[in-house]
């Protein structure tokens, strides 16, 4: 894992979520091709690009957004989570061959440079009727770019994950000046019941799900522990916890996962040091916790990438009493060794 | 002993459960019928494009008597006593002017010498215009004679119209659509490199004319007219026949924008 910045390597599932990538992407671009040429055949080569790849990025980005709340309400969509980044780079692709055309055809070859142009051919910014709807398209291809060009693992080393995190999160705002890209522009010029039903249903979608999550998990952080004795805080029983799995809980204020195993028990910070994931919902696999998200390890007694990796968590210490279990609240140091408790 | 049964999805290691595919299996399936209905709602949702043509790769050699009333034209015969007036463009968003330079400074008088250029045709609705390339491929084939210039006529006063500025190069082939807020910033920055702007007009029974815009002198307007441009206007002014064309004299600060189609829904 840190040992050469790409723990994600190639493998047979990333080759099958990449061929499925190019599929689909093909098959929206021959359905919208295809049909435009044979109902609307006076359309202009550039025209069609232009649309044909804005369309497609903006139902990739679509897929994209709905991915991570399912991932987080079902296990079972892991695996889309887990390659996800080579869909966004697709999309990425897709808004830079759109916004790349149109610069090029509305805004060059003219007498002023084509970036200025898009900030002042249309000065009707206090306008909705006429607000110069490129620059929202601009910002947010600029976003897109900069979550592209930083995707890989390299770049989440160097800007540390919390910044690399923060600069990801702003695909929402991406997302939101690409709704109103399309609202002000394309659907003001051709509006249709069923484009502004399909771009509706696409927000209430990725929105509905986004609260659907995170009151879910709002509701997770509120299981607080009660019983409190001489710093010690009762998490739970013994046989809360599954075989091989965690149970999250939150002490003082960080989310712990306590892991059961062999007969044993062990407390460690419940955040991934890749970008992260939860790993109280991952697994212990070969004697290491597995991260659901992209399967970085650790040890459950020392929270330590085993060797040659070179990650540490924080781990807590635990106390049995009449198979009840406690914990310090204190994190100890990362990758700390701690006796586990055994039952 | 690690728990078989319970299933755990690793993305490094190859195998993956039966429940896991199939959930994925069923997300991939959906997700490209997804894509499949986006495209078709797209794709049809399009409005109709015109049947206006650019020909960009293939070059058109016209001849015909140079003039500029304001607008550097063509006066091109089509058949016995039948004249079409070509209007003639740069490359890019450019006018003809930077093109035209190198004759003028080779012969004493463009105005009223017939000339021969190479370029590619734009048509659309009975107006032809060539967009020059090259200056190279302009040459002087009679001299000047001003009884060959086309002859204005004054039609109206103080004429009332609806329509849309639009930049012709655009608006009769180069683009689709050419006109309304897909295409205004580009429109602004045609006409800001010179390319005359006109006045597209539609009457109730679908026909539509057109009007080269002028001051009231009758010289060129371009920066003044930017802020109308692609928007549902009225203009008031004088017409002028210039032969198969209109021109529409007016004082840009009359102008009205009148606030409509591209409207919020
Ligand atoms: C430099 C950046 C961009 C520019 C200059 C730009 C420009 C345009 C223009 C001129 C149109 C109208 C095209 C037409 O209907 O003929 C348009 C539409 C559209 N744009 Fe963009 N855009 C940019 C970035 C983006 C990005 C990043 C996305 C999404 C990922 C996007 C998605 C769309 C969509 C979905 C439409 C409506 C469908 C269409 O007409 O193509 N655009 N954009
Ligand atoms: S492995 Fe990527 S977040 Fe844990």
């Amino acid at each position: 894992m840190g040992v050469n910045y790409q723990p994600v390597l190639w493998n047979r599932n990333k080759k099958i979520y990449d061929k499925w990538i190019v599929i689909g992407m093909l098959i929206y671009l021959l359905c919208f091709i295809g049909i435009t040429i044979i109902t609307n055949n006076e359309t202009s080569v550039e025209t069609l690009i232009i649309r044909a790849f804005g369309t497609l990025a903006i139902a990739l980005l679509h897929i994209i957004l709905v991915i991570g709340p399912l991932a987080r309400l079902n296990s079972k969509f892991l695996p889309l989570l887990y390659n996800r980044r080579h869909l966004g780079v697709s999309m990425f692709l897709a808004a830079l061959v759109h916004g790349g055309f149109s610069v090029f055809q509305f805004h060059s070859l003219g007498n002023v440079n084509p970036i200025y142009a898009i900030f002042t051919s249309n000065m009707d910014y206090g306008s909705l009727a006429n607000f110069p709807f490129q620059v929202l398209g601009f910002f947010a291809l600029v976003i897109l770019f900069l979550m592209a060009a930083t995707s890989h693992d390299f770049w989440l080393k160097n800007l540390s994950p919390k910044t690399w995190k923060r600069l990801h999160m702003m695909v929402y705002l991406a997302y939101g000046l690409i709704i109103l890209h399309v609202f002000l522009g394309a659907l003001q010029q051709q509006p249709s019941i069923g484009s502004i039903a399909i771009m509706s249903l696409g927000f209430i979608t990725i929105a509905t799900l986004h609260l659907v999550t995170g009151s879910k998990e709002t509701k997770a952080d509120k299981t607080k522990t009660q019983h409190i004795e001489n710093g010690w805080e009762y998490v739970c029983d013994i046989d809360e916890v599954p075989e091989d799995r965690a149970k999250i809980f939150i002490v003082g204020k960080e989310r712990i996962a306590v892991f059961k195993y062999d007969n044993k028990l062990s407390a460690i910070s419940n955040v991934c040091k890749h970008q992260g994931g939860p790993l109280g919902e991952g697994k212990v696999v070969d004697g290491c916790v597995t991260c659901p998200w992209h399967g970085y390890q650790y040890l459950p007694h020392n929270g330590q990438s085993p060797p040659p990796f070179t990650e540490k968590i924080a781990t807590y210490r635990l106390k049995n009493d009449n198979n009840k279990i406690y914990v310090l609240p204190e994190a100890l140091a990362e990758g700390t060794e701690v006796e586990p408790i055994t039952f | 002993m690690e728990n078989k049964e319970d299933d755990f999805y690793i993305g490094y290691v190859d195998n993956i459960s039966v429940k896991t595919k199939k959930t994925v299996t069923n997300f991939v399936f959906f997700g490209i019928l997804t894509l499949i209905t986006i495209a078709v709602i797209f794709a049809f949702t399009q409005n109709t494009f015109k049947n206006s043509t650019f020909e960009l790769t293939t070059n058109t050699k016209i001849m015909g008597v140079y003039h500029e009333m304001p607008y550097p034209m063509l006066k091109v015969k089509t058949a016995e006593n039948t004249f079409k007036n070509i209007l003639l463009l740069g490359f890019g968003k450019s006018s003809a002017n930077p093109f035209l330079k190198k004759i003028r400074n080779e012969i004493s008088q463009l105005s009223g010498s017939m000339v021969s250029i190479e370029g590619n045709l734009i048509y659309y609705n009975g107006k032809t215009l060539l967009q020059i390339t090259n200056d190279e491929k302009i040459t002087l084939v009679e001299k000047a004679n001003s009884q060959k210039l086309p002859q204005t006529k004054s039609l109206v006063k103080d004429m009332e119209l609806k329509g849309e500025i639009i930049d012709p190069k655009c608006y009769f082939g180069v683009m689709k659509p050419g006109k309304g807020k897909i295409h205004r910033s580009c429109a602004v920055l045609c006409i800001s490199g010179g390319i005359p702007p006109v006045l597209a007009t539609t009457d109730e029974n679908n026909i539509s004319e057109y009007y080269l815009i002028t001051d009231l002198k009758g010289n060129p307007i371009n920066k003044k007219i930017l802020p109308y441009i692609g928007k549902p206007s009225l203009l008031t002014g004088n017409i002028v026949q210039l032969e198969d064309w209109y021109q529409l004299q007016i004082d840009v600060n009359t102008i009205k924008d009148l606030n409509r189609p591209s409207k919020i829904y």
